[in-house]
């Protein structure tokens, strides 16, 4: 293992003549939580199915914790990974579903698996057709928080949750944070990102524009004279900022 | 709106449409155009007619009716084989448009307008049925100088059946919230009219069972005998029944529900959740058990009624010297008749294999994959388990057709019956090899490709058979390197290179499979 989490050099993905993802160089540090932003088919999944090899670069390569993205036996040991529509088998139940994520995981903590599911209300009686898309996404959210793997890979987790189960969310991200997990959390939820994250990237059209932290990201559009003086711009003024548009 | 449901539908089907209503018509016409070449004279009339009369084979193929004409050969030739086939099609793809787009959560956004349920499966049946006026007119026209009123009475029982299957289909996907569960109990009535129809023609005092099947019903209209459309009329009225429950089920209910719900809480089960292997036969165990039912009440059948063939043979020795002349290969001994029937095996087992496999394909696309495979398991043990789990599930359907022939007692052993059956599982090695190779490079298609070793294959030589085809062409069925075992011993050689070929395919699909970007 070394002291990287997630690692990409010159990353890049091409659908046809489409470039969803264009040369990006990242690096994710153990033990932070890491916003991936941008807007809706900026390429933030592209560059997650990349991360978990279930998608081959065009050109470039990923790593996890030193291990090669596509070498999935050893790099999955150390991730685990919410998708961002949650899919599970229909005639399962809540439980078997987690049974069976964890059996074939790298290995769970049964005791704050408990927890959790009490936290986000969990039935786990019923089969998983009848579940919810908000319902599905809290099974895959729990399963993957109760694995002590050292990285957690969330694709726009809290989509389909409600502002209690987004609460739970948030404090389970920053428990992963406490234990020295890393968190890479690709999303549009501005406040999500702000609460929670300790650097983001924010990525547009298959492009790396910035890696920062959120005060950086501030001081850079102070000094840069995007914002009204006097006032803490808040991300969304910045997001929108890169995307050309004026904030409301 | 309508326009475009009507529109979706016709793209969502054409392709296979398009497939099965040139089989049909081209199987028909094929037949029914070289029938004087292949009966040339009196004897063979007369061998035919023999052969086409005794219980056993009568029990599989129906009771002939004007064997003497290209028209009554036709149907009795390719009628059961044909109706099966659009039964299955219209089953197939009555479910997957209605209750797997229904499942998949594509209808949420189609029926968040004024259109209903049943609105749509109304357009969706509409459709399925100009199909099946579609495969009237190929039919018919194939048949048409064989005899006007039985061409149109042979195309009528077909698009019939057709549409029984798509009726039944139509029924079962508003009572079961799952396509697979709506597939195989529309899937499984279909195999019981099978099964009605062939107690009726084997046993003489059950014959009105042919009133309560769709087969029966079709053969009761002898096209070229006497020629009858009150059992067409009703089957027709059936159909039409059938299509006003579903309409009926249909109404009212709400999208992604059902009629029969099932259980809403269960206690959950542990078991077979360890490893992709396990996994992957928890899911097939069902399937497992259902094909082995059907096969296991077809094979035990087919043993009662095997006796006959003897009979025949004692009764007749013109026709056992001519069978003796023919290579032993035909159906006048019992261990023959085993060995033909135990060809038919590889379609259910072909068919189930390549079902698996889609089955495969079809978690992926649904975005399944994407959580399963985030695990340290890598994708190929995720498929290398499906493959176990489909070879698995051919291995038991081949078993208990061996051990159902024999309890029924065909007069051969089991030994013999164990032969048979395990003689013909190269062909079916070989279209899992197709669908393995089909996940890899043309994930789309698996179900398509997975069939053509073994129903294409045997197609290709019914009709060879049937045309007299040449001889090079029917060297690409796997069929005709098959050993009329326990006839005679097996053709080893022919069997590894079968064998050898379904592991190359199964290779390469796998190594595809590893390096394409995972669907969804
Ligand atoms: N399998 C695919 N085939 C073709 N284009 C794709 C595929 N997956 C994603 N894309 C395209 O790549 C771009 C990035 O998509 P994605 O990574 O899903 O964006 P995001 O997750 O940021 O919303 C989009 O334009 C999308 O349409
Ligand atoms: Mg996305």
């Amino acid at each position: 293992m070394t002291s990287t989490a997630i690692r990409t050099e010159h990353l890049t993905k091409h659908y046809g003549s489409l470039v969803a993802l264009d040369d990006l160089d990242l690096e994710v540090r153990p033990g932070e939580v890491f916003g991936f932003l941008g807007p809706n088919g900026a390429g933030k999944s592209t560059t997650i199915r990349l991360l978990l090899g279930q998608a081959r670069p065009t050109a470039g390569r990923a790593t996890i914790f030193g291990a090669e993205a596509s070498d999935v036996a050893r790099a999955h040991q150390f991730l685990a990974y919410v998708p961002a529509d949650v899919s599970l088998w229909p005639f399962l139940t809540g439980a078997e579903t987690l049974e069976l994520l964890a059996n074939l995981g790298p290995g769970v903590d049964p005791a704050y698996r408990a927890e959790l599911i009490d936290r986000f209300a969990l039935d786990l009686d019923r089969p998983a057709r009848t579940y919810s898309t908000g319902n599905r996404q809290k099974v895959a959210l729990v399963a993957a928080f109760a694995t002590r793997a050292p990285l957690l890979i969330l694709d726009e987790p809290a989509s389909g949750l409600d502002p209690l189960m987004e609460r739970e969310f948030r404090r389970a991200v920053t428990e992963a944070r406490d234990r020295g997990q890393a968190v890479f959390l690709s999303s549009h939820q501005l406040d999500e990102v702000e609460a929670v994250c300790d650097r983001v990237a924010i990525l547009r059209a298959g492009r790396l524009l910035e890696v920062a932290t959120v005060a950086e990201l501030r001081h850079l559009h102070r000094t840069a004279g995007t914002g009204p003086a006097g006032r803490e711009l808040s991300l969304e003024e910045i997001f929108l900022g890169y995307y050309g548009k004026p904030a409301r | 709106m309508n326009g475009a449901i009507v529109r979706l539908t016709l793209r969502q089907v054409r392709r296979s449409a398009i497939v099965v209503v040139v089989v049909t018509g081209g199987m028909t016409a094929l037949v029914a155009g070289t029938y004087r070449s292949v009966v040339t004279g009196p004897p063979e009339r007369a061998q035919l007619a023999a052969i086409a009369g005794n219980r056993a084979i009568r029990t599989l193929f129906g009771t002939p009716s004007g064997l003497g004409d290209p028209g009554g050969f036709t149907v009795w030739r390719t009628g059961t084989v044909l109706a099966l086939i659009l039964g299955g099609w219209g089953v197939l793809v009555m479910t997957r448009i209605s209750r797997g787009e229904e499942q998949s959560g594509r209808w949420d956004l189609l029926l968040s307008g004024r259109t209903t349920v049943s609105g749509v499966l109304g357009r969706q049946v509409a459709v399925l049925l100009t199909v099946m006026a579609a495969v009237w007119v190929v039919v018919a026209a194939g048949l048409l100088t064989a005899g006007v009123r039985g061409a149109a009475l042979h195309a009528t029982g077909l698009a019939l059946v057709g549409a029984a299957g798509v009726a039944t289909a139509a029924g079962t996907a508003q009572l079961f919230a799952s396509r697979a569960a709506a597939t195989g109990v529309a899937a499984g009535l279909l195999g019981v009219g099978l099964l009605l129809r062939m107690v009726a023609d084997g046993f003489a005092g059950l014959a009105w069972l042919r009133w309560l099947t769709p087969l029966g019903l079709v053969e009761l209209s002898e096209p070229f005998g006497p020629g009858r459309w009150l059992p067409l009329l009703t089957l027709a009225v059936a159909d039409a029944t059938l299509i006003v429950l579903a309409g009926r089920a249909a109404r009212g209910r709400d999208v992604r529900g059902a009629r029969l719900g099932g259980p809403g809480r269960r206690r959950p089960s542990y078991a077979l959740l360890g490893s992709p292997a396990a996994f992957a036969l928890r899911r097939a165990r069902l399937p497992i058990v259902a094909w082995s039912l059907g096969m296991g009440a077809f094979y035990l059948l087919i043993g009662l009624v095997a006796g006959s063939v003897t009979d025949l043979l004692r009764d007749n020795p013109r026709l056992a010297e001519l069978a003796e002349q023919g290579g032993a290969t035909g159906l006048g001994t019992p261990a023959g008749y085993a060995a033909t029937l135990f060809v038919l095996l590889t379609m259910p087992a072909g068919g189930f294999v390549a079902s698996r496999l889609a089955a495969f394909i079809g978690d992926e696309v649904a975005g399944r994959h994407a959580l399963a495979c985030a695990g340290p398991v890598p994708r190929w043990r995720w498929l290398g388990a499906e493959m176990l789990a489909a070879g698995t599930g051919a291995l038991v359907l081949a078993l208990v057709a061996a051990v159902a022939l024999w309890a029924g007692g065909s007069r051969l052993g089991p030994a013999a019956a164990l032969a048979g059956a395990a003689n013909v599982l190269p062909v079916v090695a070989l279209s899992l090899g197709a669908a393995v190779l089909a996940v890899g490079v043309a994930p789309r298609a698996v179900a398509l490709l997975g069939a053509i070793p073994t129903i294409g294959g045997f197609l290709l030589v019914t009709l060879g058979e049937a045309v007299r085809m040449p001889g090079r062409l029917l060297t690409l069925s796997p069929y005709t390197h098959l050993a009329p075992v326990p006839a005679r011993s097996p053709d080893l050689p022919a069997a590894a290179v079968m064998i050898a070929f379904a592991v190359l395919a199964c290779t390469a699909g796998t190594v595809a499979y590893r390096r394409r970007d995972l669907g969804g």
